[in-house]
């Protein structure tokens, strides 16, 4: 069939589930019960799709922080930190504050997941999302991954990752090792589609002075 | 990226998304610039589909990635996420027609810029707006789908 519709990947997230994304990262909520107020959130933002008459659906990311932070629950050697904490380590603090001023982004709940050891894949990044949305749908599906660009330049912060890896591209080849155990992962769970995501592309070819330079 | 997808091509359709930022409701402090830098980098990069921003005129010329990149599948972005009114039926069926100057018919997939809330604690959209969105889309994918039919 022609012009299959789908989204690109994120959902909005309730207040119900905003609330309960802020008590397990203060750990007062146990992973379990997260998951079952996330999971009931998947189920509407499924129905929804069906409803509306979506070919290929994605869950909403409703189990992530953001698109890409959300790995620091899934690999060892991350730390999530928000753009304010990052901040302390920055050398030219103004310039920093001023580039999120001028982007409208807000330091306290943009979070990054910035690489403070060895990089080691825990459990697979997507592929329990990928097996819950198969019980709920008999459409084929997206599953979303932040793309190994995007990775390497948010999760190399010099302060906390040089002890680990001395240089970028050493820590960028650990990241790439990753993404094909997870890539192997998801065919073998029958994953249809896969989708990278690299939206700092854009930033490295259109932002001509500092300013634009983003936070990712 | 080809180190990563190296091997699976033939098990999974591996997409790329490229957009100009989603993090604030604020066109003006989001990039700005067509995918011309970007051409190179896509032709030689080993992925199906690229998942493109169309919806807003940052994004520039569909003919940009249309001329060059025709051999692969397009997300076509069509809705903004960020917006509080779903798209009309003739602008997003105008962006399909507009893409099959480049692109098959089943090469063409359609989809939103971006996420309706890449960041939890600053979601661009709520659920209804983007509910309506989506709907838009499948209405506008019917009429050009019954016209290329035709």
């Amino acid at each position: 069939m022609y012009f299959p519709v789908t989204q690109v990947g994120s959902w909005p997230r309730s207040p119900a589930l905003l609330s309960a994304l802020r008590e397990k990262r203060n750990g007062r909520m146990s992973v379990a019960e997260f998951n079952r107020t996330a999971e009931d959130e998947i189920r509407r933002c499924v129905d929804l799709q069906h409803e509306a008459g979506v070919d290929y659906l994605v869950d909403g990311e409703l189990r992530r922080d953001n698109f890409y932070s959300f790995i620091t629950e899934k690999v060892e050697g991350t730390r999530l930190m928000s753009l304010a904490e990052m901040l302390e380590t920055v050398e030219d603090k103004a310039a920093f504050e001023e580039m999120l001023q001028t982007l409208d982004a807000p330091a306290f709940s943009i979070r990054n997941p910035t690489c403070v050891g060895k990089l080691q894949r825990r459990e697979p990044l997507a592929v329990d999302d990928l097996k819950f949305l198969r019980t709920l749908t008999d459409r084929p599906v997206k599953v979303t991954l932040p793309g190994p660009y995007l990775l390497t330049r948010a999760m190399w912060v010099t302060a906390y990752s040089v002890d680990a890896y001395g240089d970028k591209p050493v820590m960028a080849d650990d990241i790439v090792s990753i993404l094909r155990e997870e890539l192997s992962d998801l065919s073998a769970a029958g994953a249809e589609f896969v989708q990278f995501d690299e939206p700092v592309l854009t930033e490295v070819v259109h932002s001509g002075d500092d300013k634009r330079r983003t936070f990712m | 990226m080809n180190r990563v997808v190296d091997g699976f091509k033939d098990q999974i359709r591996i997409g790329i998304h490229v957009c100009r930022g989603n993090w604030s409701k604020r066109e003006d402090v989001l990039i700005t610039g067509d995918y011309q830098p970007l051409v190179d980098c896509f032709s030689q990069m080993k992925v199906k589909q690229l998942v493109l921003e169309y919806a807003t005129p940052r994004a520039g010329d569909l003919a940009v990635v249309g001329r060059n990149l025709s051999d692969r599948e397009i997300g076509l972005g069509v809705c903004n996420p960020r917006t509080d009114e779903a798209e009309s039926l003739d602008f997003i069926a105008g962006r399909i027609r507009e893409a099959l100057q480049f692109w098959a018919p089943e090469k063409i997939f359609l989809n939103p810029d971006c996420g309706f809330g890449c960041f939890a604690n600053r979601c661009v959209n709520e659920e209804q707006i983007a509910f309506e969105k989506l709907k838009a889309m499948v209405a506008a994918a019917k009429v050009v789908r019954a016209e290329v039919a035709a």
